[in-house]
């Protein structure tokens, strides 16, 4: 094997008894003693290394670098921000694949270009060719860097460690980072291609490669080799050069699309232009658009389309066996073997990954384009016709930090529909109702910081009469703006509305509120769809423009849901063209505190995207927003930003005990009412615009996009608990307000006097609002939840800014508003700051401590307890029968 | 790597297992599962099978390929190892243990070589 070239990391392979193969000219290690399955399952429960020093890294740099890969590859190069990556096809004039690559920008004006190590010299010629017509220039850097994939759950805990704790990169899919492991400089990607969600590719200098290597396995990973690798990429579907791309079994070439990654890969944006292979790859999506939509009419142009597969029947499927949908030979395997995984049992969040481990026979299939999912099919295992199936895939990665083996389900036919006497179920449904009732009222401490007990003043209104109801209303403009209601009997809820109006506008200190969402979250829409509306209010025939760009906290900063593209804001942002994403900025946070909005890093963001929408506002919160500085610079700049503040958790805090964004020069606020406000579950907007200003048509936009907008009917009920509800916190709030910040304050020191973890700023106590936030360890936020939850503590688990999602949850959320009004205080917190150590410290089942705190805890605080009012309700009880 | 005396074994690394009465058991070597690295699945032949010696009766499948076990000698399947199927992993753990098939009615055998023999062919 003298021929062939060594990666950096060599020796080390040969050192450690690795089976050394020739893969595409390389020398390099196929398996370790460990051998191929084990490899692979450690991969998927802990931490593996694969060097992939073999792959080609060409380094592009000049004036023209840009045009140049916009030229080249079939992604949108200006949709790629320093530190990000992105996958891409360096197509041929066909629409055929000349390679696939990933593009990683770690630096402004350069940009590093991996591909597969068998095509580097290839892929070279043809970019070399290419590159004539452009001022950039390559250079291939193979050997100057080595590349160690660390992949698997336990991999970010591991390079953490070399990072001295640092955050190796953001918790996103294709973040990077430079940064320092132990003095040496590395370059890190959230990349893989093992389709393990926690996965990284470390670059570092070719001297260094071999100390990286060792020091990683020192820490707990285990070298894994290209069979392990080939494993795992087939069952995360990850398409492999020479099997799903390049040459069919038949020889022909593999359209593009017909690849499931060429729909991200591929770009037709007028921005990225003409590009090789361009018309042929539109030709393509055109049939794959046809085919998504069932339309199979004509295929010419992609006949064929890579799909999972897996094997019913006992047996191996192998690239290259034909697949068979009755007589007709449908295609080909293209990549297939018997892949391991570790049972799980449970449901849900419940899951529990077991130490069993079975196989299964799994696969990719070129097969053709009318193939549908759960179609059954066989495939020729050498003579033999065994049963397969199209599976919608082999594994998710929705559920991090670990990768799910997703196993062959048939379809399940529909259950029997109810039927029988349904008065035992009338009765079940009422015990169980009490028993809830009880259990969350009496035996429980509630820490959810978003939810709220209403007083019984509060709960008795909810449920009397206006319930039930409807009461329409809209103004109208020929009788002075006066409020038309379309039905009768609504005299006591027309008043009771314009009661609740003026409470809420002493309350926020604004001039006009809308108090007919029934949500925080239809608040939110209502707004966007206003502000949508009033963007395009000058020009009706043609389709509205979106709103972009527009500012906000970022999910995992914590972020409201309903403030993002994938919540209210779906229906109303836009599509940069140039980027072919959501206009969307997030707000930059400080390097040493993530809660905190980083102003200086704002104001660049500002100059740069200039927002027309900016929306403050967190579900993770912990302190104030900067709402007075941006509204300076908004006005410094002269810009027509519309500033709101979605203050869903924090609404009940809005004064002096935590921020009045009106007075700050919020133009919006939005809000729950139930959080840490004293009101029924209903949203609310108030605005600052008043008559004769310009932007009150788009306060009457927000008023006609409430009603007929978005309710109907808007649940009187509560609308009139809610106007109670504003009676007791415009009473009350100056001490509940105070009360909820020093518990929290209070809180924070006692759990962290416990031994735990708390989260934020220990110079300010932590904590600026009613929420206290623990870290608990990564991915062990659902359980502790759990546990807790089986010890009647009720709080929720929470990513951190630092962690994928809510399943790789390593923190607890907790909001001290409903325990306060229930009158803990500062010795009631540290009580239970306690028994909360004892319960996630230590394992130890705190139960009956838990009932005997909230025992001492019943009455309700912040509420009108005089005896009158006690009489009043007990009469309101009586003759409403409630 | 083990080679137990007591075996005859093939250049095609099965071992043979004399049990009297034209009857054997037959298996693949030590050498031949680390060659192979995990195997995953095993095509066991079935009972009452004619086969043929240094023809293939089984295959066996690692991650990357499948590999034909090739039979020592003529005769009839009396009894397969249906352990395997769902196991085939105990052909790396016990090689020797984990037999494949028991062969009746044996007529013929192909070359065999003794323990020692077989140490030689496989360390040249």
């Amino acid at each position: 094997m003298s021929d062939l070239k060594r990666t950096q990391l060599y020796g080390v392979h040969v050192a450690a008894g690795a089976t050394m193969v020739d893969f595409g000219g390389w020398e390099m290690p196929i398996k370790y003693p460990t051998d191929i399955v084990a490899e692979h399952l450690y991969t998927r429960h802990a931490c593996s290394l694969f060097d992939v020093s073999h792959m080609g890294r060409i380094l592009v740099e000049g004036p023209e670098t840009v045009p140049f890969l916009q030229h080249v590859l079939s992604s949108n190069v200006m949709a790629l921000d320093l530190n990000q990556a992105q996958y891409a096809i360096i197509p041929n004039e066909n629409g055929g694949a000349v390679d696939d690559a990933y593009l990683y920008r770690f630096e402004e004006d350069r940009y590093l270009l991996v591909v597969n190590a068998a095509n580097t010299d290839k892929d070279l010629e043809h970019l070399r060719e290419q590159i004539k017509s452009y001022d950039a220039k390559m250079t291939v850097i193979t050997g100057d860097w080595a590349a160690i994939a660390v992949q698997g759950p336990r991999a970010k805990d591991i390079l953490q460690v070399l990072s001295g704790g640092q955050a190796v990169t953001e918790p996103v899919k294709n973040a990077l980072n430079t940064l320092r492991f132990e003095g040496r400089t590395v370059r890190v990607a959230k990349t893989g291609y093992t389709g393990e969600p926690i996965g990284y590719e470390v670059y570092i200098e070719s001297a260094e490669a071999a100390w990286l290597w060792n020091r990683l396995i020192e820490l707990g990973a285990k070298p894994a080799g290209l069979g392990a690798r080939d494993t795992c990429r087939l069952e995360a579907c990850l398409p492999l050069y020479g099997h799903e791309m390049g040459t069919d079994p038949e020889g022909k070439e593999i359209p593009v699309f017909a690849v499931p990654l060429a729909k991200f890969a591929v770009s037709f944006s007028p921005q990225k232009g003409d590009f090789i292979g361009r018309e042929a790859l539109a030709k393509q999506y055109e049939v794959f658009r046809r085919i998504m939509n069932r339309d199979f009419s004509d295929l010419t142009d992609l006949p064929r389309r890579i799909l999972p597969i897996t094997l019913l029947d006992k047996g191996v499927m192998r690239a290259g066996m034909p697949v068979y949908k009755g007589d007709k030979r449908i295609g080909y395997v293209t990549s297939g073997t018997m892949v391991p995984y570790y049972r799980h049992e449970g449901e849900g969040l419940g899951t529990v990954i077991l130490e069993e481990t079975a196989k299964r026979s799994i696969g990719l299939a070129i097969l053709d384009s009318d193939t549908l999912e759960d179609d059954q099919v066989q495939i020729d295992v050498r003579g033999r016709r065994l049963k397969a199936v199209i599976p919608p895939y082999h594994m998710r990665v929705d559920a991090p930090p670990f990768a799910r083996p997703i196993l062959y389900r048939p379809v399940e036919e529909d259950a029997a529909p109810a039927s029988g006497d349904r008065k035992p179920k009338a009765l079940d449904l009422i015990g169980r109702a009490v028993e809830n009732h009880v259990w969350r009222q009496e035996k429980c401490v509630n820490l959810i910081p978003s939810e709220m007990t209403p007083s019984r003043a509060v709960r008795l209104l909810c449920a009397s009469d206006p319930s039930f109801r409807y009461a329409e209303h809209k103004k109208v403009k020929s009788f002075y703006d006066a409020d038309v209601f379309y039905y009768q009997g609504t005299e006591f809820i027309d008043e009771v509305e314009r009661l609740l109006v003026e409470e809420m506008k002493a309350f926020m200190g604004c001039a006009e509120v809308e108090t007919r969402c029934v949500s925080g979250q239809m608040s939110n829409t209502c707004v966007f769809s206003a502000l949508m509306d009033w963007k395009n209010r000058l020009n009706r025939k043609q389709d509205p423009r979106r709103l972009g760009y527009i500012m906000n906290n970022h999910i995992i900063k914590g972020g409201h849901l309903s403030a993002q593209p994938m919540g209210a804001l779906h229906d109303y942002i836009a599509i940069d063209p140039v980027t072919e994403r959501h206009a969307l900025v997030n707000f930059p946070v400080l390097k040493d505190n993530i809660y905190k909005i980083d102003v200086e890093e704002t104001k660049k963001a500002i100059d740069r995207y200039r927002p027309e929408f900016i929306i403050f506002g967190k579900s993770m919160v912990l302190h104030r927003e900067p709402v007075a500085a941006i509204r300076e610079y908004v006005d410094e700049m002269g810009l027509e930003t519309t500033i709101m503040y979605d203050m869903a958790h924090v609404l009940g805090l809005t004064g002096d005990h935590f921020q009045k964004p009106f007075q700050e020069g919020a133009e919006i606020v939005t809000g729950s009412t139930h959080k840490t406000f004293f009101g029924p579950q209903r949203g609310i907007v108030g605005v600052n615009y008043k008559k004769g200003e310009l932007k009150y048509g788009l306060w009457e936009t927000i008023e006609s996009r409430a009603f007929p907008g978005s309710v109907s009917n808007h649940h009187l009920g509560t609308q009139l608990g809610l106007l109670m509800a504003a009676y007791e916190m415009n009473q009350f709030k100056d001490a509940y307000q105070a009360a909820v910040v020093s518990n929290a304050k209070s809180f924070a020191r006692s759990l962290k006097a416990a031994g735990l973890d708390v989260a934020g700023d220990p110079a300010i106590d932590y904590t600026e609002t009613h929420q206290v936030i623990v870290n608990v360890g990564y991915g062990t936020g659902p359980e502790v939840a759990m546990r807790l939850e089986r010890n009647n503590i009720i709080c929720n688990y929470q990513a951190t800014p630092e962690e994928e999602g809510f399943t790789a949850s390593g923190a607890l959320r907790m909001g001290v508003n409903e325990m306060t009004r229930f009158g803990f205080g500062p010795a009631g917190f540290d009580r239970l700051a306690q028994i909360m150590a004892d319960c996630i410290l230590r394992g130890k089942e705190v139960r009956e401590d838990v009932e005997a705190l909230r025992a001492g805890y019943t009455e309700m605080r912040y509420c009108f307890g005089e005896d009158d009012v006690v009489s009043a309700l007990n009469d309101l009880a009586k003759k409403s029968g409630i | 790597m083990n080679f137990p005396a007591e075996l005859k074994y093939t250049k095609d690394h099965e071992w043979f297992k004399d049990l009297g009465n034209d009857t054997a058991l037959v298996g693949i070597t030590d050498f031949a599962q680390s060659e192979l690295g995990d195997l995953v699945f095993i095509n066991l032949p079935q009972v009452g099978d004619e086969v043929i010696a240094d023809e293939s009766f089984c295959d066996v499948e690692s991650v990357k390929a499948v590999s034909d076990v090739m039979s020592p000698c003529t005769g009839v399947i009396e009894e397969v190892n249906t352990e395997l199927e769902d196991e085939p992993q105990l052909l790396n753990e016990d090689p020797y243990g984990a037999w494949i098939a028991r062969i009746r009615d044996i007529s013929a055998c192909g070359e065999l070589m003794s323990a020692d023999e077989y140490e030689a062919f496989v360390q040249k």
